[in-house]
């Protein structure tokens, strides 16, 4: 590679302020239209109400935009936070980033949750979130250098092309001698070529010597970041200690750091073991619950989910410590070492591959039919190092395989490339043409809704079918679980803020294997407080891994099992002992529940956030197709017999299948309908003013947007 | 003999997972569990012998992703 040549466009030089329990207390607004730097101060009382991470992003995002701001307008920003907990190492997974912008495929405010070192090293050098707007040319590289308090905005050409080499090259260039001072924002051409981009954060895997990476997948912030014709934001930070981030209570913050990271060294290897193989343990167990994706979620189930689960994986990966951020004792960011494609540009060369995690195993595999573990690893691979979206790219190419085998599209339409499910080659191909812009791939990186309507308009497919099989909701890619048979889960993807993302809601068990809640009005219960405690997490710089996926070893004896509420108390006690609030759980709670209403009347802003963006395609309610029903015939006839009362003596299948499906959307409404009330939402979905007032976000501005949409007085 | 955690439970020839559950009393809350090392969910604890001397270990699935 030429020697880099920066040419600095903007820069200046700051005093570093002193963290103060938790918080720097000041943000970053970096605008590359003009080009300007500037900084603004945080508010106590945007710390009361917003508490930090995904929640200083809204605010930020709020003041950026106006509700006709399109993705791709230099006005919408890319804003990334930690949180006031983010950095402090030793407790488990608190590392994370969130980052949040109007996305380009559903118009409307995407957030995704992230790990890697970025978000600790921002705050660290000053800042407790970061804004960027404007537009520039395509080699733009921001530098936030908090060892010589120093920010730049740069032109850099002559930087490689894909964010795999991309994040290497910078980490070297910037380093100064110490590669773990730094950590790399970037994304590749397939977010510049598709809506579907996604960002990698990285972090220096000291002991592998080489750059590692986590994703902020979904909803194509990647896409947006592109366009703005940034190549990368990079971090520069030195040495953290319990004491960088200036805990209220250093002592309390270390009895429970320790308490929690004993815990999880002692469980995981008698429960999930993730920190030796990650996430997938999930497919094997979600393969016998028939809740893993196959086939664009047509079924749940398939003979060859055992050989691209737990079972192969814990001995590919590459043994070691693997958190993504320092002290991490869930450490679950696995890879594999040496792993050479077969196609692409770096075929036959040796590459890492940090992956794959459940959710990329059942979208790049089962769910497009693809049962081949090194297939995986270089989807994994690809999507990472163009820059895409391992989720929306293995519903995307699902639902294109069902339209190619349904006759809705052909060989025509594809460039001659046959896309039955399991062709994988054919999928790797598609890959590559999202990446580079070109063929059928500049088609499918459009994304699911955007397909449906180029499909129907321009190629005379059969738009009702495309609406019932193409897994989208709000212009957001299904992630990676089946939910026909779990009313609250449907509600936990329907209902969710941004998209069907299970990061809000993950109510699959508990619901269907355990039974927990039977009514609508529990249902709806745990579709208040799950989704609220699990955005809590976003707001503070938290992974939520380490709540739930490892359990205390008498949480069954416990009143509530589902909320683990051993683990909910000590992280009101670390949110204590590092801001030097004393809260309880239910403060916890209210904070999130603040941020959740304020993102709700954030996308009515937008033109969206009513009851009817809340819809599903059917297929995430009950079987579309005869097959499917024939499929799981006795479960089906069972339900319509016993659950509705139905006499089915003579009906054909297809009678059934609308017979079921009138009961199960009729269901849906009403879980809505419950959920809503909950909520303290009128029956569109729509925060009621009393809702506003008692959660303090009653600003004017808010208000307004409730009064135009016919809300309040 | 059959270890679960800190708990000793006396096999039977033709011992099931659910068997073994039903003999501690203790199924309300595990969809899974590790049997010698081998995950076996709900589904299969019908159908999935445990042999003498086995260590099993319960686990709550709780969360998913």
């Amino acid at each position: 590679m030429t020697q880099l040549k920066p040419k600095t466009i903007k820069a200046i030089r700051y005093s570093r302020p002193t963290i103060d329990r938790g918080y720097a207390n000041q943000t970053l607004s970096i605008d590359l239209s003009k080009p300007d730097i500037s900084i603004k101060p945080v508010s106590d009382k945007m710390k009361e109400i917003f508490v930090g991470g995904k929640g200083f992003d809204l605010w930020l995002l709020w003041n950026a935009v106006s509700g006709k701001t399109k993705w791709d307008d230099p006005e919408n920003a890319v804003c990334i936070a930690s949180g006031p907990m983010g950095g402090t190492p030793g407790f488990p997974g608190s590392g994370k980033s969130i980052v949040t912008t109007i996305s380009p495929t559903t118009g409307s405010v995407m957030d995704s949750n992230v790990g890697g070192y970025f978000g600790p090293y921002l705050k660290f050098s000053g800042f407790d979130a970061l804004e960027v707007v404007g537009k520039r040319s395509e080699d733009t590289v921001v530098i936030i250098d908090g060892i010589d308090q120093q920010i730049e905005i740069l032109e850099m050409p002559g930087l490689p092309d894909d964010s795999y080499e991309l994040s290497a090259v910078l980490t070297d260039f910037f380093a100064g001698g110490k590669k773990q001072s730094i950590s790399v924002v970037s994304t590749g051409p397939g977010a510049r070529h598709t809506l579907i981009g996604c960002l990698n954060f990285t972090w220096y895997d000291v002991k592998r010597k080489r750059t590692r990476y986590k994703q902020a997948g979904r909803g194509g912030i990647g896409t947006v970041f592109a366009h703005k014709g940034i190549r990368a934001i990079v971090a520069r930070w030195d040495s953290v200690t319990t004491s960088t981030n200036s805990p209220a209570d250093k002592e309390s913050l270390i009895t429970v750091s320790r308490a929690y990271s004993q815990e999880m060294r002692e469980l995981d290897p008698k429960q999930n073991e993730m920190a030796r193989v990650g996430t997938t343990h999930l497919v094997p167990i979600m393969n016998d619950f028939d809740l893993l994706p196959t086939h664009n979620f047509r079924y749940g189930q398939h003979p060859g989910a055992n050989i691209i689960g737990r079972e192969t994986f814990q001995h590919l990966f590459d043994p070691g410590f693997d958190g993504c951020w320092r002290g991490c004792t869930v450490a679950c960011s696995h890879g594999v070492k040496d792993f050479v494609p077969m196609t692409g540009p770096y075929k036959g060369q040796r590459v890492f591959v940090d992956g794959p995690e459940y959710e990329t195993i059942a979208g790049c595999g089962s769910n497009i039919g693809v049962f081949d573990p090194f297939t995986i690893l270089e989807m994994n691979f690809y999507c990472d190092a163009y820059g895409l979206d391992t989720i929306s790219v293995g519903t995307g190419i699902a639902f294109v395989m069902e339209c190619f085998e349904l006759g809705l599209i052909t060989t025509s339409h594809t460039g001659g490339m046959e896309l039955n499910f399991g062709n994988r080659l054919n999928a790797l191909e598609l890959l590559h043409q999202m990446a580079s812009g070109e063929g059928f791939g500049t088609v499918v990186g459009q994304g699911i809704r955007r397909m449906k309507q180029i499909f129907e308009k321009e190629y005379g497919a059969n738009g009702a079918l495309m609406k019932d099989v193409g897994m989208e909701s709000k212009g957001l890619e299904f992630s990676e679980y089946m939910t026909k048979e779990s009313l609250a889960q449907q509600g936990g993807y329907g209902i969710a803020l941004k998209g069907p993302q299970h990061d809000e809601a993950w109510l699959i068990f508990l619901d269907m294997v355990y039974n927990y809640m039977p009514t609508f009005d529990q249902k709806a219960e745990a579709l208040h407080w799950f989704p609220m405690f699990r955005t809590w997490f976003g707001l503070c710089g938290l992974c939520k891994l380490p709540w739930n996926d490892i359990v205390p070893a008498d949480n069954k004896e416990t009143a509530e099992p589902a909320k683990v509420m051993k683990h909910v108390q000590w992280y009101a006690d670390y949110f204590g002992a590092v801001t030097g609030k004393e809260v309880t759980p239910d403060d916890l709670i209210k904070m999130s529940e603040t941020v959740y209403n304020f993102q709700r009347i954030f996308n009515l802003r937008m033109g969206y956030g009513r009851r009817e963006h809340d819809s599903l395609p059917y297929r995430a309610m009950g079987p579309v197709t005869g097959e499917e029903y024939e499929s799981r015939e006795e479960r089906y006839d069972k339900q319509l017999t016993e659950k509705y009362g139905v006499d089915i003596t003579g009906k054909a299948t297809e009678e059934k299948v609308a017979v079921l499906r009138k009961f199960r959307e009729r269901q849906y409404e009403e879980l809505k309908d419950a959920v809503y009330e909950r909520r303290g939402w009128n029956k569109d979905g729509i925060p009621s003013e009393e809702t506003v007032k008692r959660l303090g976000i009653d600003f004017p501005e808010v208000l307004e947007v409730l009064r135009d949409s016919a809300v309040g007085s | 003999m059959i270890t679960i955690g800190d708990s000793e439970v006396f096999w039977h020839e033709g011992m099931t997972v659910s068997d073994l559950l039903a003999d501690i009393d203790d199924d309300r809350f595990y969809a899974v569990v590790r049997l010698n090392g081998k995950l076996v969910s709900r589904p299969n604890f019908d159908t999935t012998l445990v042999p003498d001397n086995a260590e099993v270990i319960l686990i709550p699935m709780v969360a998913g992703g």
